[in-house]
């Protein structure tokens, strides 16, 4: 190698893998090893501490199978993935379209929007759970001013998913930044020989600022579908109980496989869900890489 | 391209076969751990970090340790959340602490599961006799305990004595059965077009519809000593009970009981305290709060009305166990610990300072004495006691872990509206009839 200079190609890769490098130490040192031995684990009826003797495919067959819970906590977190990743980029969107005007105090309005998304956790949970309260709660007070009598939110098996989406819509400040960013980034000279050529506002944004941040927005999607699948806190936190009620609603697919594996002790059981929700992740994160060329548009792209 | 890729596979590879080698390595702790001064170390995890709590625990561990020549208790707080999570990791890999407080209500699975340790061989004979027999069988599992209790908790009626007498009721006697409860309630309402004034009482804030159905049947749901051969959750009398539950709140009306929900949720602005809510079922525990928010309530306790005359004051309880995880270092030195944690002593100071219910009868009864309570704090504690005799808990049976998540959510469809209490309970029934099969 020491004959001949380096292409610039080979540079690049190898400046790449030293920039990937520390993922890849952490995951074969860390997460490597845990993995496959979920992978084995959901064969056996793992317990932690007494016993591991291989079942065959047992588990994933009285999963699918037998286990009506099962199904209603896959039907509940693709329901809830359904519902909150298109709302949550769109209102991303569109909030950070607002902020990307250049109108007096503009910085005030970018902090406002993006400080929710700087509070997390169990904090905000709470928070909303007040909110949401049907009698006394600020967001049944906001609709009753405007003569709309709320729903019970959290205490209504058909409003508690909804109710959650409604929590998440309110922090997008952190993808609005994302969004933000990108359309900075767009150069002005498009919009000018747009104007130039008589385009309305409406039609610079759809034909110039949606196409020029559509990497974003894949990006965005990609990672708040595999996020969304694995929605756990919220409601553990908010059914009150831990237990995904009022009536299973929201008995998301982490928290209960979370109960399978610490309440119920029965870890091949729980390891054979989170396979299976491997796999479904992995099958739509493959689709939304095999649709991305038909729609997101990379500056500059070799084609 | 490739040569680019080849040292990388050859180094990936050694860092995955190196973590892999870590792997079998779990760290082998039956040595047992010594401090500086040669004591044998004693780690103990609990749940009890906040204000109130903490310099309790950590004063019972302070005499403890200066009581000892040759043990030191390391106390170590653990958040609520995940500290038996923790735990487990912690047995899995064959370092787990030496004494971890643990639920009471699935002691017998994590003997089952070999998660703690079987105590019985430590124990004199009579040791048992210590505690609350309900609260010494929840920690069985096939004869041998595998956990030690340590508090407890039972629920009573709270009412308000004054107006008792507003409406011409004997304010030195509450009701006894749910006949007079339904009755003395409706007496103490006071209606103000759709809202109330003042509400007299509603069954299901405080505690669960289990707790009714418990007190109704003087018993849980499945057969003697937990055997799960017998699942009795669709039964008539669970039926009439349900629908007695309901009844409540079609009378009373969704709004009002939101509004007051919400009200007590917020703690220092619980309608009992203003005396908008009269009567109201709440662990003996309720009555710090009382005295925080409500100094001139003038209030009574009283034992959980009954279902029906002579059919017994049957409350519900849970609490906690001192427990040795299986592959503690020195399980002699923790169990000196928990000895000394389970005993009359150290029990009685954690009851008369956090004014909670113990395990140690002997330390429950002379808690209710103690001159550090109130008069008021003495009246709830006696009380306390008293419904002690009467309380259940309701652990899980080793084929039914969870049980009541199979129950929970048809329940909450009947008081919904979107199913009868028979279509509600029957499917629990064929639930938990399923998971005990699949569980055998």
């Amino acid at each position: 190698m020491g004959k001949r200079k380096l292409t610039i190609r080979r540079k690049e890769s190898i400046y790449g893998y030293i920039f990937i490098m520390p993922f890849i130490v952490g995951f074969f040192a860390f997460t490597a090893g845990p993995l496959l031995f979920s992978l084995a684990g959901s064969f056996t009826d793992y317990n932690i501490t007494s016993r591991m003797d291989f079942v065959g495919v047992e588990n994933y067959q009285s999963l699918i199978v037998d286990d009506g819970l099962f199904r209603t906590s896959l039907w509940n977190t693709i329901y809830y993935v359904a519902f909150s990743v298109p709302l949550t980029t769109l209102g991303a969107i569109f909030i950070s379209a607002l902020l990307n005007q250049d109108v007096p105090g503009i910085r005030v309005f970018r902090t406002l929007y993006y400080l929710p998304a700087v509070l997390s956790g169990v904090g905000v949970y709470l928070l909303w759970m007040q909110l949401l309260e049907p009698g006394t709660g600020m967001v049944n007070l906001l609709l009753g001013w405007v003569g709309i009598d709320g729903p019970n939110w959290l205490y209504d098996p058909d409003w508690t998913k909804p109710s959650l989406i409604l929590m998440k819509l309110w922090s997008v400040g952190g993808s609005m930044l994302l969004y933000l960013a990108s359309m900075q980034g767009v150069s002005r000279s498009l919009y000018e020989a747009a104007e130039i050529d008589g385009a309305s506002r409406w039609r610079q944004f759809v034909h110039i600022t949606i196409p020029m941040i559509t990497p974003v927005i894949f990006f965005d999607v990609v990672t708040s579908l595999i996020g969304g699948f694995q929605i756990f806190q919220e409601a553990y936190i908010m059914s009150g109980n831990g237990e995904g009620g009022p009536a299973n609603s929201l008995l998301f697919y982490n928290l209960y496989m979370w109960n399978q594996a610490f309440e119920s002790f029965d870890m091949g059981y729980a390891m054979a869900m989170s396979w299976i929700l491997f796999v479904i992740v992995f099958v739509l994160t493959l689709i939304n890489l095999k649709l991305a060329p038909r729609w997101v548009h990379y500056e500059g792209e070799e084609k | 391209m490739k040569k680019v890729r080849m040292p990388l596979l050859v180094l990936t590879s050694a860092t995955l076969m190196l973590s892999g080698c870590a792997g079998f390595q779990t760290s082998d702790n039956s040595e047992g751990q010594t401090n500086d001064e040669g004591k044998t170390v004693v780690d103990f995890w609990s749940f009890w970090g906040s204000e109130l709590r903490r310099p309790v625990i950590d004063k019972i561990v302070a005499d403890f340790n200066a009581s000892q020549d040759e043990i030191e208790v390391k106390h170590t707080y653990s958040p609520w959340g995940d500290i038996w999570t923790k735990e487990l990791a912690a047995i899995a890999a064959g370092n787990p602490p030496d004494v971890v407080i643990n639920d009471i209500n699935a002691t017998a699975i994590r003997g089952k599961e070999n998660q703690a340790m079987n105590l019985s061989e430590f124990m004199d004979d009579g040791f048992s006799d210590k505690f609350y027999p309900e609260l010494w069988n929840a920690t069985l599992y096939e004869g041998d305990s595998y956990g030690i209790p340590f508090n407890t908790d039972t629920r009573v009626l709270f009412y308000n004595k004054d107006a008792f007498e507003e409406v011409g009721l004997d304010p030195e006697d509450p009701p006894e059965t749910w006949a007079e409860l339904e009755e003395y309630a409706a007496m103490l309402d006071v209606k103000n077009g759709d809202d109330y004034d003042r509400l007299g009482f509603y069954p299901l804030w405080g505690v669960g519809y289990d707790v009714w159905l418990l007190n109704a049947n003087g018993e849980n749901y499945f057969g003697a000593d937990n055997n799960v051969d017998t699942v009795n959750i669709n039964t008539e009398t669970n039926v009439e009970v349900l629908n007695w539950l309901k009844s409540w709140r079609d009378r009373i009306g969704e709004d009002v009981v939101n509004s007051y929900q919400a009200q007590i949720d917020s703690q220092q602005g619980n309608p009992f305290f203003s005396g908008d809510l009269a009567m109201l079922v709440q662990q003996p525990t309720f009555y710090t709060q009382i005295s925080e928010y409500a100094e001139d309530l003038n209030f009574g306790v009283a034992p959980l009305p009954e279902y029906e005359p002579g059919n017994g004051h049957t409350s519900w309880g849970g609490g906690f166990v001192a427990e040795i995880p299986e592959g503690s270092s020195d399980p002699e030195a923790a169990w000196a610990f928990i000895e000394y944690l389970t005993g009359a002593e150290a029990q009685e100071y954690w009851a008369v300072e956090n004014f909670d219910n113990v395990a140690n009868i002997e330390a429950a009864e002379a808690a209710a004495q103690s001159d550090e309570l109130s008069e008021e704090g003495q009246m709830v504690y006696q009380m306390a006691i008293e419904s002690m005799e009467n309380t259940l808990l309701t652990p899980a049976p080793v084929e039914a872990p969870g049980f009541y998540n199979y129950i929970n959510p048809h329940v909450d469809e009947f008081f919904l509206g979107s199913m009868t209490a028979e279509e509600a309970l029957a499917q629990a029934q064929a639930d938990v009839e399923n998971l005990i099969e699949s569980n055998q």
